[in-house]
Formats: C-alpha cells, structure tokens, sequence
C-alpha cells in the first residue's frame, strides 16, 4: 500500500493503477519504474549536439578535482561544463517558447480568419477584450465594426512572429521599471521565431561558449514566450471564446458516466475543443447516440484543453497529465480525441486493451496507430460531428470491463486578471487596490503561482498539495495554472469554503468578503501570461513597489516535466520573479551555471531559480522570499492605527 | 443595470430621491452565472469600462505607482 501511495495521492488514480494490472495494461506509473532516468542527462551533463559526441562531462562524486582533472572534463571541441550546461538548458527554453509561439501562431491565424469571416461557426465573443487590445495596440476604434478591428488586430498579432527588429508589443504593457531592466540587460525580444531560432544558433556546435551569455539570451528567448507567443494566445482566445469568469465544475476521473458515450479531450489548443462543445449538444447526435443504446453524450477535458473548456463552459476534468492512459482504463471511453502537446504515445498501447479510439487531430501532431481525423477550422462544425460520431459508433464495442472511480470534486474555475480586477472593484472602480491594501496590511502575506505538469518521479499530485496548503495556512494567496490548479481542484481547495478549512485567519477573511477561494484557478500553462498581467495591475496600482520583483510574490512548479516549464520558470524570473522548481533540475551537475541562476541572476533581473524537491521546505522558501520582500518595503510589522482628531490634523498642516 | 431610485423625507426639505441598492437579488443560475462582461453592454460603456477599471493601462492621467513617470 505504502508504494502504491508513493505513486499518487490521488484516490481514482490508485484504483485505476490497481485495475491497469489487472488488465494487463501498461500506463505511465509502471513505465517510470522500468524506465530509470539518466543520471547524465538529468543533471544536464550531456552534450549530444554533433556527431564528435556525446560527451559526458560529470564533475566526479566524492573526491577533489585537480586542475587538470578539471581541464580535461570537457567535451571534444572543448566545450567547457559550464557551456554544455547552459546550451542544454537554452535549448529546452528554446523548445518550449516554440511550443507556446507555435500555439500563439495557430490561434493569431485562426483569429484572422474569424476576423475575415473564413471560419464558419466562430465569432467575436469579447468585444471588450477586443477593444481592450485595440487600445493597447493603438488601432484605431472610432465607429468601425468589430470585424474590421479584429484584422488590424490579427495582423499585428501575426506581425510579432516574423518580425526582425524592434520589441515585441506586449512587452509595453510591463512596469516601466521592468522594461528599462530588460533594454539595460539586452534581452527585449524582438520577434518571436526570431528568438527561437537565435537560441538554436547560439547553441549549434562552435558558437556561443559563454555560459553567462546563453542564459541571459535564454532570458530573451524566454521573454518571446511569456510576453509574446503565449499572451498572444491568451489575449486572442479571450476575445474569439470569451475572457473567463468564475464557472462551477468538478473534476477527476468520477466525471465519466456509465451509461453515456464519454469522449475526452486532451491537449492544449482550444479551437476544436470549442466546437466539440457545440457539437456534444446537437439534437441530432444525443438522438444517435441514443440508437447504441447510451442516455447522452458525455464530453470531459484533460489536460490544458479542458482548462480551457472548463473556465468558459464549465465542462468537467477529467484529470491531469498523469490519469490520461488512466481515463482509458476504466474501460468507460469511446474516445480520447487528442490536439497537441503533452500527449503521451502510450495512449495507443493503453488504448489497445480496451476499446477507446485514439483520435489525432492536428496535422503537427500524429500518433502512430491513432487514428487520424483532421480537423479543420473552416469546416469546423463536420470536422467536430465527424469525430464525435465516431466515437458514438464506438460505443457498442464497450467491453464488459467497466470500473469507473467514484472520486469527483467540486471547483470553481476562471480567474483571469480581468475578473479579479472586477471581483475585487465591482463594476465602477475595478481595483487590485483591495489585493494591495490586504498585502500592505498584512491579512494576506503575498501571492504566490504554483504551476506546472505532474511527474512520475515525484508521487502525483502530492508535492502540489502540501506546498499550496503550506503557502495558504500562511496567509499566501495562490493562483494556479495547468495540471498543478487540477491536482488543487482534486483536493478540494478550489471552492470558498476551502478558505475556511485550509486558510490562515487573514487570507480566509479577505476570500470571505470577496467570495473566493483561497486558490484560484487562473487557466491553462498558456494562461501564465495572465499571472503577468495580475502582477504588473498589482505594481501599477500602488504600494508595493514599481517593478515586479518589489513584490511580495513567488513562483513555483513543484512536479514539472516539460519544456515549456523551463521556458516559464526563465520569463518568470526575467520578469523578477522568484521561482522554484521541483523534482530535478536540469542544471545541477554544474555549479557554475546553477550559481549563475539561482544568485547571479537576482542582482541582474531581481528574480532568481531555486531548486528544492522537498515541497515543504519549497514552500517555505517561497514565504521567507515573500518575508524578505515585505521587508525591504516597509511592510513587515503591523503599525498601529491611530485616529486622528482636529488638534492632530492641525498640527499636520 | 437599471438603477433603483427612492424617495425619503430629508430633514428641513422635500422628498429628495436616493439612490437605492444596486446589487443584483437572487442567485444568477445555469450558463450566465459569473458572466459579468455582459453587464456592460454598448462599445461605449466597454471604453468607459476599460479607461476607468483598466486604468492601469488604458487611463489618460492616472499610472499608479508610475504616475511620476513618463508613460511607456
């Protein structure tokens, strides 16, 4: 029982562990288990970027290196540790702001051809936050339709990928402060694929052998990533599928139902979730599926698909990143229908003992033995029928092996900063003033994000759970992200009644009066960009300093896995967040460079790395950030309130 | 929203009209609940919306903790 636990804290996920072997299925869990990682690779002392390699430079274990031991760990070329380190780290920031500018790029089409009418069933749902980036992007407004706005807008957005010279245009919306530390420092992103394929050159054989030099680059690269490809994405899906409000849901694999055709979509890029949306309550198809003899069609959400459906439709999750095989194993799924990133190829293998079909979408992303059904935007209502028929056709092959777990938890989802800046002002004085005052008050200690994937290597869902509970018994305000806001919305600690249970006397008072959680669910791992939205409202409000890294503000991503969370943890810290990682760190067989991020890059950008497995001693790292921050803003001890009379007035004048 | 006006006795005057609450009653139910964007409705309420609740963006003469500052 005791190693079952250590793979997940999450009660459906051990059931379905449990059934998987018994049904002889292979799933994620097991596979971490034969599959060891690579003790090199994992402390990224690999290089494997020519054929003169790989060399593997480790620093030796237990003894002394001689000057000329340490000259000689090096690469063939060369190519110093510190170098090879800092390469391996850039070009997985690389990899994941392509992955977020690559999202950005689809949608900015997408949005173009919803503008020009080329995208049938689509529309301009937000024309406020089309308004708002028209605005913000100096287009003018004046009496012209919404349609002709939004071209102006998508060309612009387009623009940001292919651009050669000049500065992204998000970038303007940061503190002032920020940006001058970002043209002082050389890392303002000039276009987005620019800076992607900068990286890639910097880090080719024979290049740029400075590793002080790669990262800061990295901070540039990374910068495309969270002022660029994903803010673009954020802010365009706002606009075509609406700016997300607070939206009761509930999660976990108990979502499926018995008697339903279940379909569950897993991915990242909202479009063809939207529609299956739409779809999933066409008449005609609940009437179909009802001749194979189902009650209805059951749509659900994994992964950053279904935070995107979850905060603008409400539609259930079914789980995080590690319960995708699982969903499959309850033997209950006619299809998991797949867009891009994130999605594991053992779905096929899973999928082949049980009936469920593998549906690839994306023509980026094909999986082999899935099955391919493309969607497309112009098409876009028979491209959704077309899948969700299949899988309707799909459900007289439901086997007899049907064990759906009971587990589902209620939650309420769709905090973007617009929202709270409303939840907190009302509609005539939309404010962080509230936030800010509670901060400098003391009722709530600071904010902190805790983002990010899971990861086999560390028991799901677990290291989440205890830093969130850490940081909130604390007073600190959480705002989550990806599959961490899943693992919280599991565990119960995304409804209002959780600031009660699990929150320090101050931040429950204040979600009180407000009326939200003590965790809010703010998006998907795209989303992230919202967070940078949030802090700089909170910097340019007031109070607390002018730049983001005067906040009290941490960051995390306790059970990280991918690249994009490299490239996420590097813009939070460029843009002077504190931020810590969890489970490994791909920089640790090098202490020059892990020095450089984890100390150096404080005195250059005002935030920095931290690693730390332990996901309470993580917490309590976060806060005593948040401590030091507090203190360097006067804000540490509670003064006294006195109340002034006349005399004393007088006097002050 | 339309607003709820009241007519009360002021001490030494006529009735004089009040504003009355301006909450919404009840509990808003089934796919609008939360919605609140839609509580705005023309282009010109969303501009109004956005130069006043978005200020730290979109206001003419208000930056908050940069007002001292030369706008970006």
């Amino acid at each position: 029982m005791a190693e079952k636990e250590a793979k997940s804290i999450d009660l459906a996920t051990l059931e379905m562990i449990d059934k998987a072997a018994q049904d002889g299925a292979h799933v994620v869990f097991e596979r971490a288990e034969t599959t060891r990682p690579c003790p090199i690779g994992a402390e990224g002392s690999c290089c494997s970027i020519c054929a003169m390699g790989p060399c593997r430079v480790m620093a030796p274990k237990g003894k002394q290196e001689t000057l000329e031991d340490r000259r000689r760990r090096v690469g063939v070329c060369g190519a110093t540790p510190e170098t090879i380190s800092a390469r391996n780290f850039v070009r997985k920031i690389a990899a994941g702001t392509a992955s977020h500018g690559d999202h950005g790029r689809v949608v900015a089409k997408f949005f173009l051809a919803v503008a020009k009418g080329e995208a049938p069933g689509y529309e301009i749902k937000d024309e406020q936050k089309l308004l708002q980036l028209a605005l913000d992007l100096g287009v003018t407004i004046g009496d012209r339709s919404n349609k002709d706005i939004a071209v102006d807008i998508g060309n612009l957005m387009i623009n940001e990928f292919g651009k050669q010279e000049g500065e992204l245009l998000f970038l303007r919306r940061a503190p002032l402060k920020r940006q001058e530390i970002w043209r002082k420092n050389g890392v303002m992103p000039r276009g987005i694929d620019m800076e992607v394929a900068e990286a890639m050159h910097r880090t080719h054989m024979g290049t740029d052998q400075d590793y002080r030099d790669l990262l800061t680059a990295g901070v540039r690269t990374a910068l495309a990533d969270g002022w660029g490809g994903s803010m673009i994405a954020t802010e365009l899906q706002d606009i075509i599928f609406g700016t997300p409000a607070p939206v009761l849901s509930s999660i976990n694999l108990g979502v499926l139902a018995e008697d339903k055709v279940n379909i569950i979509i897993h991915g990242h890029e909202p479009s063809l979730a939207e529609m299956m949306a739409t779809v999933c309550q066409d008449p005609e198809l609940i009437e179909y599926a009802k001749t194979k003899g189902a009650k209805g069609i059951n749509l659900a959400g994994m992964c950053c698909t279904a935070n995107e459906m979850l905060m603008r439709h409400g539609v259930p999750i079914a789980g995080n990143f590690l319960q995708q095989e699982l969903a499959i194993v309850t033997g209950a799924l006619e299809a998991i229908v797949v867009d891009v990133q994130c999605i594991m190829q053992g779905l096929v293998d899973t999928a082949s003992c049980y009936h469920t079909k593998v549906i690839t979408t994306d023509a980026r992303a094909k999986i082999q033995g899935a099955t391919h059904m493309p969607f497309e935007e112009h098409n876009a209502y028979e491209s959704a029928k077309a899948i969700v028929k299949a899988a309707i056709d799909n459900y007289v092959n439901r086997g007899k092996n049907v064990r759906i777990p009971k587990y589902k938890q209620d939650m309420i989802a769709g905090f973007s900063h617009e929202t709270i800046n409303y939840l907190l002002g009302g509609m005539f004085r939309a404010s962080y003033r509230p936030l800010n005052d509670n901060i400098i008050n003391g009722r709530i200690r600071g904010v902190a994000a805790v983002v990010g994937c899971n990861n086999p290597r560390t028991p799901h869902d677990a290291s989440n759970l205890i830093m969130v509970k850490e940081l909130i018994k604390n007073d600190v305000l959480v705002v989550q992200t990806g599959c961490m806001a899943m693992a919280s919305g599991k565990a119960g600690l995304m409804v209002p009644e959780a600031a009660k249970e699990f929150a320090g006397p101050g931040l429950a008072s204040v979600c009180e009066a407000v009326g939200i959680p003590p965790v809010l669910h703010v998006g998907a791992c795209i989303d992230n960009s919202r967070i940078l939205m949030s802090t700089t409202a909170m910097v340019k409000d007031g109070g607390l300093g002018d730049d983001i890294s005067d906040l009290p503000v941490a960051a995390a991503a306790p059970e990280w896995m991918s690249e994009k969370a490299i490239a996420i943890g590097q813009y939070a810290v460029g843009s002077g967040v504190f931020t810590v990682f969890g489970c490994n760190f791909p920089t640790t067989g090098n202490k020059e460079v892990s020095d450089f991020l984890f100390k150096e890059m404080e005195e250059i950008f005002g935030g920095m790395w931290a690693f730390e497995p332990d996901p309470l001693k993580a917490a309590q790292l976060m806060i005593a950030h948040i401590d030091k921050k507090r203190k360097a803003l006067g804000i540490d001890k509670a003064r006294e309130r006195v109340l002034y009379d006349m005399a004393m007035r007088r006097a002050l004048e | 929203m339309e607003y709820k006006v009241e007519k009360k006795n002021a001490p030494g005057r006529e009735q004089v009209e009040v504003l009355g609450p301006t909450f919404e009653e009840g509990k808003p139910e089934g796919e609008e609940m939360g919605h609140w964007r839609q509580k705005v409705a023309s282009r010109e309420e969303k501009l109004k919306y956005l130069r006043n609740g978005e200020r730290y963006w979109f206001s003419q003469d208000w930056f908050g903790s940069e007002k001292r500052k030369n706008p970006a």
